[in-house]
């Protein structure tokens, strides 16, 4: 209802708008059919106009095909692969209107993948790009949403656990990603995987030289490396994750200890992780904690790639690697609904499971997948943190509270 | 016939239409223009008022906590980024004032407004030029590395440090005291200076004793417009890693720690009003300065031997805060023209810039008209009230002013939450003041017995505004609306938190661009946005 | 029967201090041209406004043509009031050209009446050629008759006219006087003026009103008011006078003063003790055989005449301001010569 409201003010008012400009008549129709449609914002870019849509929906009808075969030999119940097959082709051949997303990623890593499913399925895509998870939060009184992309499974695991997200029951081809990586009630899941670790600039220090494991942060030695090293704001959904495994392995206590430990050691806190390894990679700093597929990306540059990567945290009595994993969710009472969940069956179908991860260089969770980046160590190989990786939620909201109480919310450097 | 109860409310009518016409000094406005003002009026200071209400319901933890922690650090980034700020860009602005006013440097003509380009320059693309050149990865630390690395050190600058900031702020803001202090200079009469040097002074001696004295409300003007820039400033300060009060708030409303960002906000805007305080307590004591009627132009001063270090300087100073931006904006552009930056994305872009700014320029000149219309020609406690209301959003960091539309919006207009509405009215908030300035000054130029005129012609007053009035000012309104168009291109935190998805605008874009360090791919909208800015540069010159 | 009516007007501008204007009342006949005269911040601009419109008096009522514009619980908004206001510095539209100009007021009138009347006052204020000039063309007595022609064009019931001539210099103020008051009289128009020269008050209107701190000193036609000033501040206000003391002699005919018995010009019709006054310089004659004489002390040469300050020989005058005394400027008078002279009656006058 509200939605409507919305479309109709909003329309009414470009139309006003447009008409005051002195725009032709074509557009203020426009505005009207934008209004049936029951858009909330009027983007006029629709330069694929419904010339394309039908080629799309017949190439979908394959894809939908295929899935459904994948489906029968995950051996689904028979009612559901009914159902799934009539909804899932039904719902992609109709689609129309729009899709909100808003994600925490960053935003050349998404904006593919938006572009695919814009190209794919003719929904027109509006996407805030860093959104945090309490931006859904704050406006769960008036939802934005339909879909909300995550770099933290705490995040996704708080916002489900606050009701913020909403259950999924028939999501095709949900059960290639792993359960741990997914919410009980598939309100979310996860589609790729990151270690954190330290990236290196090997011109500058020795891979001994490097720290191996988080406790070695504790170690003031490691400011005095050669231009020091580099971490994230507190804010960062990354260092998030990180401190709430930490929170888990150690305690509150020790773990605001090497918060502020960090705080005071680090040469340089940035915004985001891409801008540490861009910075170790040009020897702004020696090293940075960073997740691994920053290293990987950093590998791929034409110049400063000179970098190295060490998990951390891999010997016999350390607590393996922090591992976190970025991934969707369904944000409930979306204005989309319909376009949301054709939306996540979409994303799921192994092909865009690989455009999802993207240029992120990230590890696919799916492990029938090729790594985009061919020489990512395979988590097989890793020694891995034990705690389960939806417990993060549990520590979402405290984490956030400990690193302001610890200093590192605000500071850059 | 009336009983005595109808004649005592009678009475009371009377009394109460008296009092309200010795209100108006005898000259009340109609219903509709005082109620159009003060809805404006109003309307204008509400994202203030929630804000203020938000962080007075934060709670005493969140109080105790930001106090503790928090407040401090804060408090001194902030305000000794300001001072410091604001005592370079006088010393610039004064110096170079002078220089190209009262000595024989070369091109004085042309250096008087050539110096007043930084005002074009919003501080955050300066910024970006900044990395570029001095930055840990820019080209000077690469010319650095060629020669000088071996037996001088490591690479000293870093621009992500308070002096970093520092020089970006001071560089891109210096123009102001220029502008203001130049004209002083210019009015500033030559018998004063003629009566000091027949008295034995020395031009030094002159400078100190006559003119900087003279120049002190000038120059108080100027520095307080600069604290109030860099206290409101965003973009360059986030680029440049430094946290102030407005990167705080914006990085706790990013995280929706809205308790937080509202107390933060809270603390600033007392600062912000101590700055206003002090400026409207210097303007009352500084009214004496007056320039006589036996005015002759000043005396040109030959520089002599110092001809050549007095045009280094002012070269040097240009070339920094005018040659070098531009020149770097130009090269990256012209890379990114190159690997087909310019798409259809990017006019995509700058048509939402557009689309945005023209509609809060457009609302600004309407809205403007009743306010100026009610201050000038109606005066009052109401209407002078309804002035400073409307200036609330002017006076405070588009951080603060964004804040409030999340709330309000979000909470009480969701059909206009997360619309490109939003960003409008934050615009007409903000600059709303712009369009009434140039308004007033159009205003003052046509004189009340114009409306009398018209009124004894049989005109009612809302008649006479639309018929005599209006065609009288509206070049300064145009004016105003051009101002109110050009800052709402440049907006950057605003436009930043309210954005609706799948909206960005060509602020947004050299923000986000830049601090993913894709100087090719921010550097043609920056250039744009300077290029769009340049437009009202004439204006703004005669205005100070 | 009265046409504009003013009773008791006050105004305040503020609760402290004097009024601007103190219980005021007037009344002005149909067709008569009336002066306020007085010294700036005397009221007379702020009466004028208030007959206006433009300021609403604190108390008082204002009746045009019999009809309440203004009392206690009523304020007729200007455009109802059926006025015609010439402002001192004109207040043409820039962006409308004369014959918009002057038919601004007649919104309400048919194109085709528009367009005549337009031509009809243009015509009485001689300026039809100039229809489609914009008004900064024209000269600032043209914009004076256009702003006249334009108060005029819808028929007012009165025309009022704020300092009409104190833009412009000398030679033309006095054309524009003649000018002014021959196109009232043709547009048989009641008038109000407001100036602060008494010359331009005594040109144009029937009767002037001398006003001083906000109350009316004096109302009445030029030539009375200034052969028989009221009081010491019309005197000296209207034309420059010799004020002084004395007695009044028991003939009720003449009156003892430091400077020798002076003749009335009529017979005083009542005994008073101590009396003041009034001697214009123009009234002092100088002559051979003069009944007063006394030292010259200053010659100040004026042009059309010579003006003298003479100090009378006589003791008791060490106190006493010297007489003015206006000479022709053929004479030779040197200071400190004795002079004697002689003072016509008639620009005599006892004052308050």
């Amino acid at each position: 209802m509200k939605i409507r409201n919305k479309a109709l003010t909003a329309s009414v008012l470009t139309a006003v708008f447009l008409t005051a400009c002195g725009n032709d008549i074509e557009n203020a129709q426009e505005a009207e059919n934008n209004q049936a449609g029951g858009n909330a914002v009027n983007e006029n870019n629709n330069e694929n106009g419904g010339a394309d849509s039908s080629e799309d929906s017949e190439e979908l009808n394959e894809n939908d095909n295929e899935n459904n075969d994948d489906d029968a030999n995950n051996g689904n119940g028979e009612e559901n692969e009914d159902n799934n097959g009539e909804e899932g082709s039904e719902a992609f051949a109709d689609l129309d209107g729009e899709l909100v997303v808003y994600s925490a990623r960053n935003e050349i890593f998404v904006n593919d993948l938006l572009d695919k499913f814009e190209e794919e399925t003719g929904v027109e895509v509006q996407a805030l790009h860093e959104a945090e998870a309490l931006q859904i939060q704050e406006e769960a009184g008036n939802v934005q949403a339909d879909v909300y992309i995550s770099n933290d499974v705490g995040a996704l695991e708080y916002l489900n656990d606050e009701g913020f997200l909403e259950a999924n029951d028939s999501l095709e081809n949900i059960d290639t990603i792993e359960e741990q990586f997914r919410a009980e009630n598939d309100a979310w899941f996860a589609l790729s995987t990151r270690a954190r670790g330290f990236i290196y600039n090997q011109d500058m220090i020795e891979e001994e030289d490097v720290p191996s494991s988080m406790e070695d942060l504790f170690d003031e030695s490691y400011a005095d490396v050669e231009n020091g090293y580099a971490i994230t704001r507190g804010g960062n959904g990354g260092m998030i994750g990180n401190v709430s495994a930490l929170r888990y392995e150690w305690g509150d206590e020790r773990t605001q200890e090497w918060i502020e430990s960090i705080r005071d050691q680090a040469a340089g806190v940035f915004e985001g992780h891409g801008d540490i390894r861009r910075a170790v990679g040009a020897g702004e700093h020696a090293f940075g904690l960073v997740n691994n597929y920053y290293f990987h990306q950093q590998l791929e540059e034409p110049e400063d790639n000179n970098v190295g990567f060490v998990y951390a945290d891999q010997g016999e009595d350390e607590m393996g690697a922090i591992v976190n994993a970025a991934g969707v969710g369904n944000v409930a009472g979306g204005p989309n609904e319909e376009n949301a969940k054709a939306f996540l069956n979409w994303v799921l179908q192994e092909e865009n499971q690989l455009a999802f991860v993207g240029e992120s260089l990230e590890v696919p969770i799916n492990p029938e997948l090729e790594p985009p980046f061919e020489e990512a160590v395979p988590f097989e190989e890793l020694e891995v943190q034990d705690m389960p990786i939806r417990e993060l939620g549990n520590y979402f909201e405290d984490t956030r509270q400990l690193i302001e109480d610890a200093g590192l919310d605000l500071e850059l450097r | 016939m009336s009983s005595p109860e109808e004649s005592s409310i009678q009475k009371f009518k009377y009394s109460t239409m008296r009092l309200w016409r010795d209100i108006w000094r005898g000259n009340p406005p109609g219903p509709v223009l005082l109620i159009i003002g003060l809805l404006t009026g109003v309307l204008m200071s509400v994202p203030l008022l929630y804000v203020i209400v938000q962080s007075l319901q934060a709670g005493v933890d969140s109080w105790m906590r930001l106090l503790g922690g928090r407040i401090p650090g804060l408090l001194w980034n902030t305000v000794s980024l300001t001072v410091a700020v604001t005592a370079a860009a006088i010393v610039i602005g004064v110096s170079l004032a002078w220089f190209v006013t009262r000595t024989d440097v070369p091109g004085r003509k042309m250096w008087q407004w050539l110096l007043a380009i930084p005002l074009v320059i919003p501080p955050y693309v300066g910024a970006v030029t900044y990395i570029i050149v001095f930055g840990p990865s820019g080209w000077m630390r690469d010319f650095w590395e060629m020669g000088l690395d071996g037996f001088m050190g490591g690479y000293p600058l870093d621009v992500y440090s308070f002096w970093g900031v520092f020089f970006v702020m001071t560089m891109f803001t210096y123009p102001y005291v220029f502008l203001i202090s130049c004209a002083s200079l210019r009015k500033m009469n030559r018998n004063y200076e003629e009566v000091a040097r027949s008295q034995g002074m020395t031009t030094g001696q002159i400078f100190r004793k006559v003119n900087l004295p003279l120049m002190r409300p000038a120059i108080g003007a100027g520095a307080i417009l600069i604290s109030l820039y860099v206290l409101s400033d965003f973009g360059a300060i986030a680029m440049m890693r430094y946290v102030t009060f407005t990167a705080a708030i914006y990085y706790q409303r990013a995280g929706f720690d809205i308790p937080a960002a509202s107390v933060l906000s809270l603390v600033l805007i007392v600062i912000t009003v101590f700055v206003l305080w002090i400026e409207s307590y210097t303007r009352r004591k500084n009214k004496f300065y007056q320039t006589s009627n036996s005015y002759r132009p000043p005396e040109i001063l030959k520089l002599g031997r110092w001809k050549p270090l007095v045009t280094l300087y002012v070269a040097a100073i240009f070339g920094m805060a005018v040659a070098l931006p531009i020149y770097v904006l130009v090269y990256w552009t012209a890379i990114g023209a190159g690997v087909g930056v310019i798409d259809a994305d990017f006019f995509a872009y700058a048509w939402n810039s557009i689309q945005v700014s023209g509609m809060a320029a457009l609302f600004c000149m309407v809205l403007a008209l009743p306010l100026i219309y009610l201050k000038s020609r109606h005066p009052s406690v109401i209407s002078s009230t309804v002035d400073k209301l409307s200036y609330t959003g002017y006076a405070l960091p588009g951080v603060i002013v964004a804040l409030g539309m999340v709330f309000i919006f979000n909470n009480h207009l969701p059909m206009l939450y997360n619309t490109m509405y939003m960003i409008a009215i934050a615009f007409i908030v903000r600059f709303l003041p712009q369009a009434m300035q140039a308004g007033e000054a159009s205003l003052s130029l046509v004189s009340p017995r114009m409306d009398e005129a018209a009124r004894s012609l049989g005109y009612p007053a809302w008649k006479v505004m639309l018929k005599v009035t209006l065609p009288s000012i509206m070049p300064g309104i145009l004016a105003g609306g051009a101002l109110v168009f050009v800052s709402s291109i440049k907006e950057l935190p605003a436009t930043l938190m309210l954005r609706p998805p799948g909206f960005d605008t060509l602020a947004v874009r050299v923000y986000v661009e830049a601090s993913e360090a894709l100087y090719h791919q921010a550097a043609p909208g920056a250039l744009l946005i300077v290029l769009v800015s340049i437009l009202p540069l004439h204006y703004l010159l005669k205005r100070y | 029967m009265s046409f504009i009516q003013l009773d008791h007007i006050t105004k305040s501008f503020s609760d402290a201090g004097k009024p601007a204007v103190d219980k005021l009342s007037l009344s002005i006949k149909e067709g008569e041209i009336l002066s306020l005269l007085g010294p700036s911040g005397c009221g007379k601009t702020t009466t004028l406004r208030m007959i206006a419109g433009f300021e609403n008096p604190s108390a008082g009522s204002i009746h045009i043509d019999d009809a309440v514009v203004v009392n206690e619980n009523r304020v007729l908004p200007p455009e109802k009031r059926g006025i015609g206001m010439v402002f001192q510095d004109y207040a043409l539209f820039p962006h409308m050209t004369i014959e918009k100009n002057i038919m601004f007021g007649l919104n309400k009138w048919k194109k085709r009446d528009k367009k005549k009347r337009a031509a009809e006052v243009l015509e009485l204020v001689e300026l039809e050629a100039y229809a489609d000039r914009y008004p900064t063309e024209l000269s600032g007595g043209q914009q004076q008759r256009v702003a006249l022609a334009r108060a005029l064009a819808p028929k007012p019931h009165v025309v009022l006219m704020d300092e009409p001539f104190s833009n412009l210099d000398a030679g033309l103020r006095e054309k524009m006087r003649f000018d002014v008051t021959n196109i009232l009289r043709r547009a048989n128009i009641t008038a109000i003026i407001v100036t602060h020269d008494q010359k331009d008050a005594f040109a144009v209107s029937d009767r002037v009103v001398v006003m001083n701190e906000g109350v009316i000193q004096q109302i009445a036609a030029p030539k009375e008011m200034y052969r028989c000033p009221k009081n010491c501040f019309v005197a000296q206000f209207v034309g420059k006078t010799n004020l002084l003391t004395g007695q009044m002699d028991h003939d009720l005919k003449s009156i003892h003063t430091h400077i020798g018995k002076v003749s009335l010009p009529e017979e005083s019709k009542q005994q008073l003790e101590k009396v003041t006054l009034s001697i214009r310089p123009e009234g002092c004659m100088l002559s051979e055989q003069g009944d007063y004489c006394g030292r010259v002390e200053r010659v100040t040469y004026g042009g059309e005449y010579q003006e003298l300050h003479v100090k009378l020989n006589d003791d008791s005058a060490l106190t006493q301001a010297p007489m003015v005394i206006y000479a022709p400027v053929e004479q030779d008078v040197e200071i400190g010569t004795i002079v004697s002279f002689d003072i016509k009656p008639e620009l005599v006058a006892l004052v308050e």
